[in-house]
């Protein structure tokens, strides 16, 4: 296998390793001899699944396409095909499971945007695998919060270490995760509607656009920082647990 | 062309099954039975015995004769140290490296002992395509299953067993997604459904989606050391304490005496077998063990209370795999029983908890596997679209950073073919290599995790510190296998890899195990051979020591043989006798010849003597 050139500038059009015609990048079958086409370097999940740039997406529909290209990729059918088809069968098979999983969550798709439309990552961090340093600096949207968060978390921390009650600790914890809980919910309520306004400003301008995905990234940064603020609750919570009894 | 089959390779049993007009079926033996017991045994003349008769000995020559070498699959000794102890046969191997089996004088990789297994498969279709009147029966290719929470080392090691038994692997394929298959046959509508698989040796849950004739795995979790034979590993402590406890009262009862012979052992797990068998249907029945004096009532209640611990492991996995898939237990369609281990009833009754409905068990959850096998082999070698299987890989992939810590590439339950990137740069000016250690598993650490294989890159143009851009691609495959490429992104070099897998075999050791596997065919036979004319000859030599030992031989030699007949006779028999402890089998079989030759005249004697003396003793009447 030898690996891919990788260029400078992404490449515009695929050529068929077996008839050499050309082909649009996303295309995936030779528009002359019909064979499967090495993937080259693609990089739009939206525009490999045939899908305009859009955040609202119709998941069954995103289904059926899935399994519709799973159908004509998969390297089930290529076993008895050229060595270059297979492997071609391999490279867009395995592209497009990487790109239906990140289209069909709204998160990481958001990200996938953000990504081909050039705005740095705001990279998420799944909650039980990050060690909670991720998002350093407060997102300034969450200071009043993150603030009186944590001097909660302390106060409930120190009582929790000199003997305190665990229910009524329990109680506080549950009253400070309210306001974290709310702020998500409203958190939510704006991604969704940012992603709807993406949608309707196909025809906008290239500044309203770039506000938009600005805005979409400073929502990504500050739910990573939630997502963080409630999972070192839901471990604050876990230490006030009962200790697990031994199972007869 | 050769003919493709779809092959289960189990724990406890074997089975091979193919497709004919698209049904798919097991291939039995003459007597109707279907499962190839998955042990194999060294013959005390150096000849192999695989299956049903390989079983039988496990009782005659248990320290000859392994069984459950699937749990063996891809693992260091390491690894396996704690469930090597009750074992009749050794298991060992170097510290890092890959277990090995030892039996006589002579040492197996578990890949080889499954070859043997998998020939005897092989051998077994094959047998039933000629019989057939199949012109072409010859097998040279194969649907292979495994655990889903198999990981990439235990995959490879199957695949490289495949090769030694002379069969390419078309494709691995998780267990519960191909009995998915089998009973997705009949049945094309959608829905969600849950395959309980738990075997003789590991467990596994599959949450799959079926839509369309696409069968697609949303999660997969399980236990590679949870199984059948767990349970009979109990139910043989149990007879151990007692005995112990019998031979002294005072004996702790929580303390197993390992000290037993390994026939004994084998009896026991005979024996608690069959009991376990016979308390899927009554309510109560015996350990009985003849040649230990040794008999006990045993109750179903008793035998769900021993187990329990073992099942309900079973029920984290269940719903850790339920969670992955974003699904309530509710919401799950049907549930579909696999492995023989299902059928002990209170196995069935937390399934039926579980998911809150009672499963499905139409099919024989020992073959349910092998025909699913058989009808993806069938897909792959027809093109046949109707149906296509999409699974998972069971464990996250990544890559060991600074502080020893994973970074994830790949997140486990990722459809497969699958793909991931990562970059590397160097942290030396001029510093040529980079070392990368890959690593499977859902932990934090590298030390939690599974090493699959450390690798350098070489060839990085020489650079200052940090400028290189080396990226390295990882591609798991459809049969979750890993492979890896990398280039340098600022000069376009395509990096060597060599790939060292941590508990696997190199192909250069594949290769030579294949070299070697011939060579002991060859030996087996030579072996075989000797042994025949050390036959012939041990028994010329002990008619001929019969004759010259006779108190009336010398009488004999005075009258009726030449001069120097004797002398030749005993030179003959000596030289022969001094060739029976080698082994050269030419020379036993001319030396036996010479013999022969040199006893002809006298053998002619003797008969003809005892003939005169048979007469002699008669009456003339009776003649």
């Amino acid at each position: 296998m030898t690996p891919d050139p990788i260029p400078a500038q992404p490449v515009a059009t695929l050529e068929c390793r077996n008839c050499g015609a050309g082909a649009p990048v996303d295309e995936h079958f030779c528009p002359q001899c019909s064979r499967i086409l090495m993937l080259g370097r693609h990089g739009d999940y939206f525009s490999f699944f045939g899908l305009p740039r859009r955040l609202v997406i119709d998941q069954a529909q995103l289904e059926r396409r899935f399994r519709d290209l799973s159908r004509q990729f998969h390297p089930d059918y290529f076993y008895n095909a050229a060595a270059t088809e297979r492997l071609a069968s391999l490279e867009r098979s395995s592209y497009l499971n990487d790109a239906y999983r990140a289209l069909r969550n709204p998160i990481s798709r958001i990200e996938h945007l953000l990504a081909i439309e050039g705005l740095p990552p705001a990279k998420s961090e799944d909650p039980s695998t990050s060690s909670g340093q991720a998002a350093s600096k407060v997102p300034p949207g969450l200071l009043e919060e993150v603030f009186e968060l944590n001097e909660q978390l302390d106060e409930i921390r120190e009582s929790r270490e000199s003997g305190g009650d665990p229910a009524a600790l329990r109680e506080r914890l549950e009253s400070a995760r309210k306001p974290i809980d709310l702020k998500r919910e409203e958190h939510e309520r704006e991604v969704e509607a940012l992603s709807a306004q993406w949608d309707r400003q196909a025809m906008a301008s290239p500044a309203e656009k770039r506000a938009t995905l600005d805005a979409l990234r400073e929502r990504l940064l500050e739910r990573n920082y939630i997502n963080n603020l409630l999972a070192s609750i839901d471990r604050e919570a876990q230490s006030l647990e009962p200790k697990a009894e031994s199972r007869g | 062309m050769g003919k493709v089959v779809g092959i289960d390779l189990g724990t406890t049993n074997s089975l091979v099954a193919y497709v004919r007009d698209g049904v798919p079926q097991v291939i039995r033996d003459a007597s109707g039975d279907g499962l190839v017991p998955s042990v194999v045994s060294l013959g005390e003349d150096g000849t192999f015995f695989v299956g049903r008769e390989a079983q039988r000995r496990l009782l005659t020559a248990p320290s000859r004769s392994v069984y459950s070498v699937k749990r063996f699959m891809g693992r260091g000794i390491d690894d396996v140290r704690g469930e090597a102890e009750l074992l009749p046969f050794r298991v060992g191997g170097e510290a890092g490296g890959v277990v090995r089996i030892g039996l006589d004088d002579r040492e197996f990789t578990p890949p080889e002992i499954s070859a043997f297994v998998l020939r005897e498969l092989k051998q077994r279709a094959e047998d039933h395509f000629r019989e057939q009147g199949e012109f072409d029966f010859e097998v040279d290719r194969a649907v292979i299953t495994v655990p889903a929470y198999f990981n990439d080392a235990q995959r490879t090691a199957t695949r490289d067993a495949g090769r030694l038994a002379g069969l390419e692997v078309l494709r691995i394929v998780n267990e519960p997604t191909a009995a998915s298959l089998a009973y997705g046959l009949d049945r094309r509508d959608r829905g969600i459904i849950a395959v309980y698989d738990l075997g003789g040796g590991t467990f596994d849950i599959s949450i799959l989606k079926v839509e369309d004739g696409v069968f697609q795995v949303l999660a997969t979790n399980g236990d590679t050391h949870l199984g059948g034979d767990d349970i009979d590993r109990l139910l043989v402590e149990l007879v151990l304490r007692e005995l112990d406890r019998e031979q002294d009262p005072s004996h702790d009862a929580g303390r197993v005496l390992h000290s037993r012979p390994a026939e004994d052992i084998q009896a026991i797990r005979k024996a608690v077998i069959a009991a376990k068998h016979d308390l899927t249907d009554v309510e109560e029945t015996e350990i009985r063990l003849d040649s230990l004096d040794y008999r006990r009532r045993i109750t179903r209640g008793e035998f769900e209370r021993l187990i329990r611990p073992l099942v309900e492991r079973t029920i984290q996995p269940v719903r850790q795999a339920l969670a992955d898939a974003g699904l309530e237990p509710a919401e799950v369609d049907e549930a579909v029983l696999v492995g023989g281990s299902t059928r002990v009833p209170f196995v069935r009754r937390i399934v039926s908890e579980l998911f809150g409905r009672t499963p499905h068990s139409e099919l024989n959850p020992d073959e349910v596997v092998a025909l699913g096998a058989a009808v993806q082999a069938d897909i792959l070698i027809s093109g046949r679209r109707e149906m296509l299987l999409l699974d998972v890989t069971p464990l996250s992939l990544g890559i060991e950073t600074m502080g020893g810590v994973v970074s994830k590439i790949i997140l486990r339950n990722s459809t497969i073919p699958a793909s991931g990137r990562e970059m590397f740069t160097t942290g030396v000016d001029n510093q040529t290599s980079v070392d990368i250690h890959v690593l499977q598993g859902e932990r934090e650490l590298a030390n939690d995790c599974r090493s699959l294989a450390r690798f350098k890159l070489r060839g990085i143009p020489p650079m200052p510190a940090g400028l290189p851009r080396i990226e390295v691609r990882f591609q798991i495959d459809a049969n979750g296998i890993l492979s890896v490429a990398a280039s340098e992104l600022r000069t376009n070099i395509a990096q060597t890899i060599e790939v060292k897998p941590s508990y696997g075999l190199t192909d250069q050791e594949v290769e030579r195990m294949l070299i070697e596997s011939f060579e002991h065919a060859q030996a087996d036979i030579e072996a075989r051979l000797l042994i025949e004319a050390r036959n012939e000859g041990e028994s010329v030599i002990t008619a001929t020591e019969k004759t010259l030992r006779r108190p009336d031989f010398p009488e004999i030699a005075a009258a009726d043989l030449q001069p120097g007949e004797h002398e030749k006779i005993q030179s003959a028999l000596d030289a022969l006798k001094q060739v029976m402890g080698g082994a050269d089998r030419d020379a036993v079989r001319d030396l036996t010849h010479a013999l022969n030759h040199a006893t002809q005249h006298l053998a002619e004697v003797m008969m003809n003597r005892g003939v005169r003396e048979a007469l002699a003793g008669k009456n003339v009447k009776d003649v």
